[in-house]
């Protein structure tokens, strides 16, 4: 005959906190996994934007950022950054640079895309369209969110890459052409793949699609 | 000693990388703001810490203390707001680099310009007797070598007497004393003696702060003209 052990009052205690423990953890495995689950998806079709004609829509993993555009300060370089948004060029490019809370990089349209990066040329690729003066007697505030287009270390060889910064910038005004600034969901960009020790992203996140609201 | 190296090495690892906007803009590292709301948009620069430059780590220049920089960066934004917004866009001077005991190869210099990185570093405990002086003397190595055709050295150097010949380089010869002759025979100081590059740096210096000599020799008359002149080349605006 099996005698039937009842288990102690502090054994079930221990057993209870076991249990406790591995729920979390399991649930914890997930949450964490998913680096959106904080950031807002803004849907652009629920907002009024006074110049709709102006707002761009940048898609990436963690959901839309949305760009206002502002020709009337750089009108050559926001009619560059619209033609290839309009031409859908930059989607599937890498965030090839990004600069953790600083900035994200993006728009190298010949070593950039995912089907055709190249690591040793990232940064370096042109779009074919040539490159366009700089854009940098405007004032400007670089402020959070700011959206200016890259260049060399020389003026007058913007192009189709383009930054976004996290952070305020005022020593960029006069040294980068702006092109805009992101309105809506700028903690999306807060969560583009970085690395601790380099600019330059391996495995990056990528742009879903870059699209206008008008086309 | 393991222990060491394993403290070390996790140092390395878990180092985070530093955005440092200034050093991605003018390459010189260790630097801060120190006030870019200024009339012509010139924007000062402060070193944190000691920083070095150049291939061979020749250029260094140290931190000051804040004292220090306070009291010389009116003298020195005083000095350069005479240049306007225009004409500093024309020479390419945009950086202002305030540290003190600049040094390049271990020789003290009172500042080093760089017209490509649109940089001029001062050193702020340059010899208060000539600090002025040299402020614009600087300023001129920037226009200078940004328009090198119009500061032709070889009609610059026709205005010396026949036998006269400046050394190979500035820091190649003794003439280094930055006291303005009363006899000036063709020189304003013993450095503009040097090299023609500098002879023209002291000339258009001692017009900036507005030196007035009783009896002008010929040949620094001719000097002054070609300075002033050149000058309205570039800028028609621009007065000395």
């Amino acid at each position: 005959m099996i005698e039937k052990i009842k288990a102690s009052r502090s054994e079930k205690i221990i057993f209870t906190f076991v249990i406790i423990l591995a729920i979390f953890s399991f649930s914890f495995f997930f949450l964490i996994k998913d680096k959106c689950l904080f950031v807002k998806n803004y849907d652009p079709q629920k907002i009024n934007f006074d110049n709709p004609r102006n707002i761009a829509i940048l898609n990436v993993s963690c959901g839309n950022v949305i760009i206002e555009l502002y020709p009337d300060i750089s009108p050559n370089a926001v009619e560059r950054f619209k033609e290839l948004v309009k031409s859908e060029a930059y989607d599937d490019v890498a965030f090839h640079r990004v600069i953790k809370d600083t900035l994200v990089q993006a728009g190298d349209l010949e070593f950039g895309k995912k089907e055709n990066l190249d690591y040793g040329k990232i940064g370096t690729g042109k779009s074919g369209l040539g490159t366009i003066n700089s854009e940098i007697e405007a004032p400007f505030n670089f402020e959070k969110g700011s959206v200016g287009l890259a260049r060399t270390q020389k003026y007058n060889t913007e192009d189709s890459q383009f930054f976004i910064i996290l952070r305020d910038e005022p020593l960029y005004e006069t040294e980068y052409t702006p092109i805009g600034k992101v309105i809506y969901g700028l903690e999306a960009l807060e969560k583009i793949k970085y690395l601790d020790k380099s600019q330059y992203v391996l495995r990056p996140d990528f742009i879903n699609s870059l699209r206008m609201l008008i086309n | 000693m393991s222990l060491i190296r394993l403290i070390i090495l996790s140092l390395f690892i878990f180092t985070q990388l530093k955005a440092d906007t200034i050093y991605n803009l003018i390459k010189i590292p260790n630097l801060e703001i120190y006030n870019i709301k200024t009339p012509n948009k010139l924007r000062y620069l402060y070193a944190k810490q000691p920083f070095t430059l150049g291939l061979d780590n020749n250029i260094n220049c140290y931190d000051s203390e804040k004292k220090d920089l306070d009291q010389r960066y009116k003298i020195i934004e005083k000095n350069l707001n005479r240049y306007d917004q225009n004409f500093l866009k024309k020479i390419n001077l945009k950086y202002i680099v305030l540290c003190e005991d600049l040094s390049i190869s271990k020789i003290n210099t009172a500042g080093i310009p760089d017209y490509i990185m649109k940089t001029l570093i001062l050193d702020i405990k340059f010899n208060k007797n000539y600090f002025e002086r040299v402020i614009h003397h600087e300023v001129f190595h920037i226009i200078n070598d940004s328009y090198k055709n119009i500061f032709n050295e070889k009609v610059w150097s026709s205005f010396n007497n026949k036998e006269f010949e400046y050394a190979e380089c500035s820091t190649c010869t003794d003439k280094l004393g930055l006291d303005t002759y009363t006899n000036t025979k063709g020189f304003f100081s013993e450095y503009s003696r040097s090299t023609a590059s500098e002879d023209m740096a002291e000339v258009f210096s001692h017009l900036m702060i507005g030196i007035k000599l009783n009896n002008l020799d010929p040949i620094l008359e001719k000097k002054i003209n070609f300075i002033k002149s050149n000058l309205l080349k570039i800028d028609k605006n621009f007065i000395l």
